[in-house]
């Protein structure tokens, strides 16, 4: 027994050394993605098209970001993405509630029916096609009512929040009914005031989702006038992926252009990753808590 | 469906007279409301309830819509699968066409190839992608270092938040032949050739592979680590006292522990088999892998809506969907049979 424990703890502690180093590895492939395009869109383009750069800038230059903010596109793009992004989680968490709260409670007749119906649409997902029909034949494209009309609810939020109202105790919200408050006033003065975690929470997801969406923008919005950053980003990148397939062959032509597309698809990238960069330290036990609470039951 | 939460008008009962059962509660209930009388009870019952909870009503009004009008109709609207549907004729004036492009669908290569790549990309996810949030979750478990273990879930969780396009694009740059940091390493450290990662058909999948691992795999250890942390402490130090090592301690306390979470997500995940992300592969995809990286949603995407082949693409969006549908119901009663609580 004396000797077992004496052994153990070099053991351990050689464990658990090692564990920390993969943790700490594994952190760090997940952050240098990041890191490298940064240090890409700083670095020169001949640094990059060389194949010089890795851990920091080579060359460092702002050529890139100057070319992209000269070119006001990319402004306009963005003021686009917090539009969508703003008013469409806006919408998302008015409609959210306005779902979650009534089917929370129990006491509402036909409340089964109505949970079967809106569980359904999360079982058997619609075709792209007929969602597209659909927005044509409304008159919706070119317009960001096609992005945010089809998406007001996520079903599986609105059953994380359904679900969390339902963990809240009835008999606040009883006396407040004694006191006279109807159904409108104790949303507003009681439950939503409680649900401040699970609002923040899907606040986040909605506007993350907003904020990354591209494929939806692709299909219903063609006028350049109204696209997004997410859009352009992947028109660029789709661009400069073409000529990085061919890059190998014709390399020479290449380097003898000032600004590669590579260094200004790296600077496009920090640019649409930075915001939510900043956010992220603040956000963190909310989307955590957000996860939890949805796990309870989806 | 719910008798012991009786109403008395529009306002609620005191809390003092909650949890009668069913029979009396109805009873309360019938006899309680002063609109009722005897005769035709129930329905005056209903009425009284509907009058009491209007506002709630009129709170799902526009909640119904939406789903009537964007969830509902785009159902209704897979009807074009058996019609040839043409903008013009809209989609009631359209000719029916029975099953003539389930037919035509089966008989094409390219329905095998999508579908094959589609539980192939799958099947690879799941194989080598399941895991391993399992085990960050297992190793963050282990760290004592509240500063430390913070700091790594916090890096470990941010790619989740970032765009398909903006991962896809910091990825393609990274595996790039010529410039990438992926092939500088290969040749300048391992000397070896440059791999054209993205543009070789043995390649993609693995690219494909790792890049979802790589966006999700921290994101999903959140769910593992908080099953861990429900686990009672008074195992590990029962375990302890018996000479139970780290390792043993994790294999007969912590994965019993985490089993019924691994069980619910490894069925949510079998119920997605029909599914590949769809802006994750557009974003991967280039017409060089095109026979291993084309999936049914990109293949409707492409066909459907940029060669406006509605009607034959619809039919292939609803054999996924109907696919589908039978994969998580199905999915869902083996839980069930397996005395997991399955997910309704």
């Amino acid at each position: 027994m004396n000797t077992r424990r004496a052994a153990r703890p070099g053991w351990s502690c050689l464990g658990s050394a090692a564990n920390y180093i993969v943790l700490g590895i594994c952190a760090l492939i997940a952050l240098y993605p990041f890191w490298y395009v940064i240090v890409s869109s700083l670095s020169s383009s001949r640094a990059i098209t060389a194949g010089e750069v890795s851990l920091w800038p080579v060359e460092i230059n702002v050529e890139a970001y100057k070319r992209l903010f000269e070119d006001g596109q990319l402004f306009l793009a963005m003021r686009n993405t917090v539009v969508v992004t703003v008013i469409g989680t806006l919408f998302n968490m008015a409609f959210t509630i306005l779902a979650a709260y009534p089917l929370s409670r129990k006491r509402l007749m036909g409340r089964n029916a109505l949970l079967m119906l809106i569980t359904f649409t999360m079982l058997f997902v619609t075709g792209v096609i007929p969602n597209f029909i659909l927005i044509k034949s409304l008159g919706l494209m070119d317009s960001y009512w096609a992005l945010w009309l089809p998406s007001l609810i996520s079903t599986y939020n609105m059953f994380v929040m359904k679900t969390f109202m339902e963990g809240l105790p009835e008999e606040i919200e009883e006396s407040a009914a004694i006191d006279g408050a109807g159904d409108w006033r104790i949303l507003l003065r009681i439950i939503l005031p409680l649900c401040k975690p699970i609002i923040a929470a899907l606040s986040l997801f909605y506007a993350v989702g907003w904020w990354n969406s591209y494929f939806s923008v692709m299909l219903y919005i063609t006028k350049s006038s109204l696209q997004t950053l997410t859009l352009k980003l992947y028109q660029m990148i789709q661009q400069v992926d073409q000529s990085l397939l061919n890059s190998f062959s014709g390399s020479e032509g290449v380097t003898q252009v000032l600004l590669t597309p590579e260094a200004i698809k790296a600077a496009a990238i920090v640019i649409a990753v930075a915001p939510i960069l900043v956010v992220y330290p603040f956000l963190q036990k909310h989307f955590v808590k957000g996860v939890l609470i949805g796990s309870v039951k989806g | 469906m719910n008798g012991n939460r009786t109403g008395k008008g529009p306002g609620r009962m005191p809390p003092a007279s909650r949890g009668g059962g069913p029979p009396a509660g109805v009873a309360r209930l019938a006899g309680g409301s002063p609109g009722a009388a005897r005769t035709g009870a129930s329905r005056s019952v209903i009425r009284s309830r509907l009058k009491r909870d209007r506002h709630l009503y009129l709170m799902l009004l526009p909640v119904l819509a939406f789903y009537l009008a964007f969830k509902y109709a785009p159902m209704a609207g897979e009807i074009i699968a058996f019609k040839d549907y043409r903008l013009g004729d809209g989609i009631l004036g359209s000719k029916w066409v029975g099953f003539d492009h389930f037919q035509s669908l089966f008989a094409s290569i390219d329905f095998w190839r999508v579908l094959r790549n589609t539980l192939l990309l799958n099947l690879y996810s799941l194989v080598f992608g399941f895991p391993v949030p399992i085990i960050l979750a297992l190793m963050l478990n282990e760290v004592r270092k509240e500063g430390f273990k913070r700091t790594v879930q916090n890096l470990l969780y941010l790619p989740h938040f970032i765009s398909w396009v903006v991962l896809g694009g910091i990825f393609v740059a990274m595996l790039s032949p010529s410039t990438g940091i992926v092939n500088w390493l290969l040749s300048n450290v391992f000397g070896i050739e440059p791999i054209y990662f993205m543009a070789d058909s043995s390649w993609w999948p693995v690219a494909y592979t790792v890049s979802g691992i790589w966006r999700d795999a921290g994101w999903g250890t959140i769910l593992y680590l908080a099953a861990m942390g429900a686990i009672d402490p008074q195992l590990y130090e029962a375990a302890k006292i018996d000479g139970a090592n780290k390792l043993r301690q994790i294999w007969h306390i912590t994965l019993p522990g985490i089993r019924s979470t691994i069980a619910i997500l490894l069925v949510l995940r079998m119920g997605q088999m029909m599914d590949v992300g769809l802006e994750q592969t557009l974003v991967l995809q280039n017409p060089s892998v095109l026979d291993v990286a084309d999936v049914i949603s990109t293949y409707v995407y492409r066909v459907g809506l940029l060669n406006m082949n509605y009607s034959y693409t619809t039919a292939l969006g609803l054999f996924q969907s109907v696919i589908g549908l039978i994969l998580v119901l199905g999915v869902n009663r083996l839980t069930r049979l397996f005395g997991e609580r399955g997910l309704w």
